[in-house]
Order: structure tokens, then sequence, then C-alpha cells
């Protein structure tokens, strides 16, 4: 899933993954969304299983922004494009320098 | 003394020893060629995969902080101490973002510590002393905070709890002098491999907890009931509830911005820079960011274990019993509801628990001292092994500076320890993070905001009092934000000031053309995934090794 065209896509992977980690994070920001003690489930209050519930959603959410922006040869050779003089083994990831 | 349980403290012993073995075998642990290396003594190696990197990372993180002092707080307050679960569900998603940009450059110029890459990026040793200052102050109360957990341990033990000042921290100091020799000797290596020990033992311990407890207290229900209860109970100190089992709407902005600052502020504590760059490959990071949530798992149930103290007969007796010291909640649970050899291995999970991290943070606290203090302003041609030397000897010294928090600060809620080094560290964030992607700001608009938020923040804490003695200090963490008037995180409102005095100060210093300082990194430096066998420094730039 990470075979891109050379250039374009790593924007728009960008993109992806910051709407990913932004909904991660505000998840647990916002609180008065979750403040509250109903719906319960199995007795815990909404506060605790919502937050609990979320554990696993940041750990599959950064899984597959990881997915998304994994090394791949097209990256390396966008970063090439861009005339960084690289050092050994450039990684692409995030190779568009700013996010 | 007669009141220790025998088989509990047995186990206790046994495990112990255990970890004191692999941590002096740990030096010969993927063999380096000389210890004498800071690489190697500091960082491991810089080889750590990631496997080894997530139990490095975890033990490193997940203390004493989340066995005691988190479940301490909901034990007293309720609610209000999940902010600490919502922390960690949201520092991953944040560090994914910049931790692969310090670890490639810190990497190619080979730089040891957080303030090594601010040296390196803003050309200014006056910068750098200051972050490394920051480090090393903010680490003491966080090694603190370590001593008070296993100090908790100790004392439902019954171990040390006689009125003999010398007896009373004996087994503390006997902990606390086998840790200082093992990362004397081994270096990081010790605890990592003491923390696959460590966390077999703290998953063993939750797993069971959360299953056996609730049964033998009669369900969830009956202990979100029982809970609830108590933290309605008026507060003979304040007049006041002693708390909620739903945060009140006046708690949302402090719970809010305490999880949001202690987010910010984890990865720029010396102890967490170290393990991101103790891995090997730059994919290690990333991919150890989606698997560490694994960890907050447990900190929210250890979290509930607060409530099942509040449940459990005879647990709030206990702890009355002791001064009212909520840090004892969780071992007393354990010792009331344990049979006592699982107790004792309930007991040694927080120990080593707390002796992993205690480890690393004087490690990398040590690694500021000799790095950007001593190589810097006192031997500028000191050798690999004489820089090794100094960090193996400052360890101890930070060790022995952190005593002096635990007997200085009040101990309401030892989550005040972390909180107060969470002030002093998100400090540093401007030069590190927004150092990460711009040189725009200039070096000493950095160290004025710095320096600002450095003295409000230290002030604005000495003057909250404890929970019902007015006129004490260091009471809390918290504070009435000016213009938005809301009680936030005091890291916050200093981190705020911080930013505005160095933006502000940069255009002014631009605008004066003040020297800005030379930059030996270039932009794909912030991209490199150098193979791991190139141990030493890519001769890119002056280097931060003094030549």
């Amino acid at each position: 899933m990470t075979h891109y065209s050379p250039r374009p896509p790593r924007t728009a992977a960008w993109v992806v993954v910051t709407i990913l980690l932004v909904v991660a994070v505000a998840g647990t920001l916002a609180v008065p969304i979750y403040a509250r003690s109903t719906p319960a489930l199995v007795n815990f209050p909404f506060f605790y299983w919502y937050q609990l519930l979320w554990v696993p959603v940041v750990g599959v959410l950064a899984g597959i922004a990881y997915l998304i922006i994994r090394p791949g040869d097209a990256d390396a050779a966008a970063a090439a494009e861009r005339g960084d003089p690289a050092p050994p083994g450039v990684s692409p990831d995030d190779a568009e320098g700013a996010i | 003394m007669s009141h220790v349980n025998a088989v509990s403290f047995t186990i206790l012993v046994v495990l112990f020893a255990v970890v004191t073995i692999v941590g002096f075998a740990a030096a010969r642990w993927r063999r380096a060629e000389s210890l004498l290396h800071l690489n190697e003594w500091g960082l491991g190696g810089r080889g750590f995969g990631t496997f080894v990197s997530w139990f490095v990372l975890g033990g490193d993180l997940y203390t004493a902080y989340t066995f005691i002092a988190v479940p301490a707080l909901v034990y007293g307050t309720g609610a209000a101490g999940f902010f600490a679960l919502s922390y960690t569900i949201m520092v991953f998603p944040i560090v994914f973002v910049f931790a692969p940009r310090l670890w490639s450059v810190s990497r190619v110029h080979n730089y040891v510590t957080p303030a090594d890459f601010v040296r390196g990026r803003y050309g200014s040793r006056g910068l750098a002393l200051a972050i490394a200052a920051t480090g090393i102050l903010a680490t003491m109360p966080y090694i603190a905070l370590q001593l008070v957990g296993m100090q908790a341990v100790l004392t439902v033990m019954g171990v040390g709890g006689t009125s003999n000042a010398f007896l009373k921290d004996l087994p503390l100091l006997i902990a606390f002098v086998i840790l200082a020799g093992y990362t004397f000797a081994s270096g990081l290596r010790a605890p990592a491999l003491i923390a696959f020990v460590k966390d077999a033992l703290v998953y063993l311990m939750i797993i069971v907890a959360v299953i056996y407890i609730p049964i033998r207290l009669g369900g969830w229900g009956h202990i979100f009931h029982a809970a609830g209860t108590h933290l309605a109970k008026t507060n003979p100190k304040t007049g006041k509830p002693n708390g909620s089992l739903i945060l009140p709407s006046a708690g949302e902005w402090a719970y809010a911005t305490l999880a949001l600052g202690s987010a910010l502020a984890l990865f720029m504590y010396p102890h967490a820079i170290t393990g991101v760059f103790a891995a090997r490959r730059r994919s290690v990071i990333r991919r150890n960011m989606a698997l560490l949530p694994a960890y907050s798992l447990v900190l929210g149930l250890v979290a509930l274990l607060g409530y099942m103290a509040l449940a459990a007969p005879g647990v709030p007796a206990a702890v009355k019993a002791h001064g009212a010291n909520a840090q004892l909640s969780v071992p007393f649970l354990f010792q009331q509801m344990f049979p006592s050899w699982f107790a004792g291995v309930g007991f040694a999970a927080i120990v080593i628990g707390a002796l992993v991290p205690a480890a690393i943070m004087s490690i990398a606290a040590a690694n500021l001292f000799t790095r950007n203090v001593y190589l810097e302003f006192f031997n500028r041609g000191a050798s690999s092994a004489n820089q090794t030397r100094v960090s193996q000897f400052v360890s101890l010294l930070i060790k022995a500076g952190a005593l002096v928090f635990v007997f200085a600060l009040p101990k309401t809620f030892s989550i005040n320890l972390q909180l107060l080094g969470g002030i002093w560290i998100l400090q540093t964030f401007p030069s590190i993070v927004a150092g990460l992607y711009t040189r725009w700001f200039h070096r000493w608009a950095l160290v004025i905001g710095w320096a600002a938020a450095m003295i409000f923040g230290t002030i604005a804490a000495y003057r909250v009092p404890s929970p019902g003695s007015p006129g004490s200090h260091f009471g809390g963490s918290t504070d009435v934000a000016p213009l938005i008037g809301h009680t936030v995180y005091i890291a916050i409102t200093a981190l705020v000031i911080n930013l505005v005095l160095a933006l502000v100060l940069t255009f002014v210093f631009r605008a004066l053309r003040l020297p800005g300082g030379a930059d030996e990194t270039l932009p794909a430096h912030y991209l490199a995934d150098p193979e791991p066998s190139s141990a030493g420094p890519v001769p890119v730039g002056a280097g931060a090794e003094p030549t």
C-alpha cells in the first residue's frame, strides 16, 4: 500500500497522517465530550470506558500513519530530486520536510 | 519489625537479587569493544531494534508515576487523577511527528543529549547550557518520585518502619546503592535488560489485579459505587468533598492542560530522549509510537486500582492510620487482597518498575552534565573514556540530588514531583522542537523566553499551597491563568509566556541584526537514516566533538 508514484502522493499522504494524528490527540483533549457518566458500559461510567477505548484507537491510528509514510523507494527519489545533499541512507518519510 | 510478612518479603528479596545479577551482567550484553564511550555506556551502543526499544521506552516512561502516584491521586481525588490516562494517550501521536527528526540529526552528528543538538543547531553554548541545566534540574524530582514509590512499598511491608531514623531509611538506601552500582558498571544496558523482568512482572501483576480483585470485591459496579461514596465525603481539612467520580466542569481546563502539558513535556526529558537515541534505526521510533500505547492501557488499569483501594474493606482505614498517605493505597490493596506470595510479586513489580527509570534518568542527566557543562566549559579536550568516567560519577551525584527533593517537598500527592519537573522541562520545548523545523527563532530570544518562563513557573508553583494547609509551598501544579481565568497547569501558562517572548524578541533581534550563530546541520540531516554499522560520526559540519 506504499507504492506511490514519485511526488504528488507525499503531500496527500501527509494530509491524511496529519488528520489521523490530530484526531488521536483531540479524542481526549476535548474533555467536555466525555466528562459524563452515561451511557455506562458493563458498570463502567462513560468517562472511564471512553478513555480506555481511546488507547487502542490511538495505537491503530498511529499504526496506520506509520504504514502510510513508511519508507519507500519513490520517496528517496523525491528527496534526491530536491537536491538535498543526502548523507548515507536518507529516510524518505516526511521527506517534504515539514508538517 | 515482627509484623513483616516473611513470604512477601522473601519473594521481593529474591526478585530484587535476580534483577541485581541481571544489572551487573548486562555489561556483557551485546558486548562492545569498550564500555568507556558515551555511545556505549550512555546509549547502549545506539543499537536497539523495535523489540528492545519497546521494552526500554516502556520501562523508561512508565514509572512509579504510573504505579504509585497516579493511583494515589485517583484514590484521593477521583476523576481528576485520570488526566494521566489522557496524557499517555495523546503523547504518542505528538511524538510520532518530531522524534524521528531528532533521532536522525542526532545520529548524523553523534549527539548524545538534547542540549548537544541545540548547541549544534543554534551555535550557542549558553542556550545549550540552559537546556542541559533544565534537564538535570527537572530530572531530580522525577527520580525523587521513584524513591517515594519504593518507600511506599517498603512502608506497607513493615520494612524500615521503625522509629530509628537510620533503620527507617536503610532498606531504601540499600536498594539505592545497588541501583547506583550496576548503573555505574553497565550503563544503559543494565536498565534495558532489567526492563524485560520489570515488564513481565508488571503485566502479570496488572492482569491478575484487574480480574481477581473485582471478583473479590463484588464487581466493578460495586467498586465505582463504593469509590463514589468515599469521594463524596467531606474532607475535614478543606471542608469540601474529597473528589468526584465524574469530572466537574470546573475541573475541565485543569484536566486538559495537565494532560496536554505532560504530553508535550515527556519527550523533552533527557531520559525519554535517551530512549529515542538508543534506537538502531529511524523507523524503530515511529513503529514504537504505535506499539507503546499497550503500556497506556496498563496505566489506565493501574489508575483504577485507586478505586479498588477505596472500595476494599480495610484499605482506607490502613491508609488513614499511616498519616493518610495516599501513596500507600495500592501497596495496602495488594497486601489485603492478594495471598502473601503474590503480594510479594506485586511489590517487586512496583520496586523494579521504579528502579529501571531511576537508572535511565540518572544516566541521561549525567550525560547532560558531561557533554554540555564539563566538556563545554571545563575540559574541551576530554577523551571519550574521560567523558564516560565523569558521567559514571555524576550519575551517582544526580541520585543524591534526588534525595533532597524527597525530603524537602510535601508528599500529599507525589505526582506533584513529576508535575513540577514538567513545568521546568516544558520550557525547553521551543528550542528543541521548533529547532527541528526552523532556524527562524533567534538564540538569545529563546534564552530570554526560557529564563522568564522558568522564573514564572517556579514562583507560581512555589505559591501553590497543599490542600488544607494554607501557607505551605509547592503543594500543587495548577493555578488560575491570567486573561482566561480558568485553572490550568502552570507549565502551559509558562510555555505561552516563553513562546510569546521568543517570538517578539526574535523580531527585535533580527531587526537589530544581532549575530544568529552558526548552524552545523543541513536539511537532509533531519531525514537521514544511517546504517547502524557507521557507528562513528558522519563527518559533516564541525560536529559537537571538540577537535
